[in-house]
């Protein structure tokens, strides 16, 4: 397949981290009890933090991995409709067309 | 579709539930020795630490799937066939390809599901290859159609009598955590099988390079269906039946590849 700018897509490296560690169900629990707690362990950019307390989908979605994304909001409890209303506010960010085809 | 089974109309469960019917009695009937799975991971072995294109699974069992809304399933323990995998992993480094080797890997819902409903009550050893159809870089078109002709030649060289089936799952259209998240692109999944069966491999490779980055990131796992081509040559490719069901977010596809040896 022809190379495009896609396949050097950076992944914010900490919070894939993170999104991954919490699909064990045991550190979902924890994030669900304390999730600050939890943050603290991980080195993320302020403006990484903020965009995961407040729950920016938007800012978010250039970060990480779409399939972790969406689990996240899975696993923090968000309903399926909620998540699906504000991905597709995001329109196709550049960021991510790389994890396409 | 496991998650949201019942969110489907009866007669649309029923009507992909006999093509998963169909599917098994294919594969029951070619009594296989062993079946080779290809498949993707979904995070689950593997992560941006470490994130191969190919992975062969050569240990002597494979763990089940572990998401907690598949532990139901009968599958905490699946036999693997070092001895195949092994043999595979000897071939493809001979023969220009290095694949990442995996003594335990755990088997994901892209694996777990397709077994669960095909109910086969008894599942021989199996042989996963896990394809990276999650993450970008990933392996190109023409290489997965190299790997199935690679899998081929290590069937065919294998030292011993062995009838190997081939199942590759995933695809066909489908957007996951995407902006279009829950958009099936009926038109791209007709011509793909259009393609598939016209056994014109440039064709298909033209096709596919064109078209698929637009079918949503959940598309990338034609990838699998291009290693099942290439270990057939493209030979026999027929249509079992097309399912695509917007409550699942899937155009789901199921094909088989009859290569007329009994």
């Amino acid at each position: 397949m022809t190379e495009t700018a896609c396949d050097h897509i950076m992944r914010d490296y900490w919070l894939s981290k993170l999104f991954f560690d919490l699909q064990a169900p045991a550190a979902a629990d924890e994030y669900r009890a304390g999730r600050d707690r939890v943050l603290d362990r991980y080195p993320l950019k302020p403006e990484v933090r903020l965009a995961v307390v407040q729950e920016d989908v938007t800012a978010l979605a250039p970060l990480v991995n779409p399939y972790l994304l969406r689990f996240y909001f899975v696993a923090i409890g968000k309903s399926e409709a909620w998540f699906l209303e504000r991905i597709r506010k995001t329109g196709p960010a550049a960021s991510n067309e790389g994890a396409r085809g | 579709m496991a998650r949201a089974w019942e969110a489907v109309d009866a007669a649309r469960r029923d009507a992909i539930s006999k093509t998963f019917s169909d599917l098994a009695r294919r594969v029951v009937e070619a009594k296989p020795d062993l079946l080779l799975v290809v498949s993707p991971d979904h995070w689950v072995n593997f992560f941006l630490d470490n994130l191969p294109s190919i992975c062969i699974g050569v240990g002597e069992t494979h763990k089940g799937p572990p998401e907690p809304w598949l532990q139901h399933l009968p599958y905490g323990s699946i036999a693997g066939h070092p001895e195949f995998a092994l043999h595979l992993a000897r071939t493809a480094l001979d023969g220009g390809f290095e694949p990442s080797l995996s003594h335990h890997l755990e088997l994901d819902h892209g694996f777990a599901i397709p077994l669960w409903k095909m109910g086969i009550d008894s599942l021989p050893p199996l042989v996963p290859i896990i394809v990276n159809t999650i993450e970008p870089p990933m392996p190109s078109l023409r290489r997965c159609l190299a790997w199935g002709d690679l899998i081929r030649g290590a069937i065919e060289r294998y030292p011993g009598r062995l009838r190997v089936a081939i199942l590759a799952t995933g695809g066909v259209s489908h957007s996951i955590g995407e902006h279009d998240m829950g958009r099936i692109d009926e038109a791209f999944d007709r011509e793909c099988f259009e393609q598939f069966r016209s056994a014109d491999r440039e064709g298909l490779l033209a096709f596919l390079e064109r078209r698929l980055d637009a079918a949503g990131n959940g598309a990338a796992e034609m990838r699998n269906w291009l290693v099942a081509h290439g270990a057939t040559q493209g030979k026999g490719f027929e249509l079992l039946g097309y399912h695509p069901y917007p409550e699942w977010y899937v155009g789901c596809g199921f094909a088989a590849w009859d290569l007329g040896e009994r």
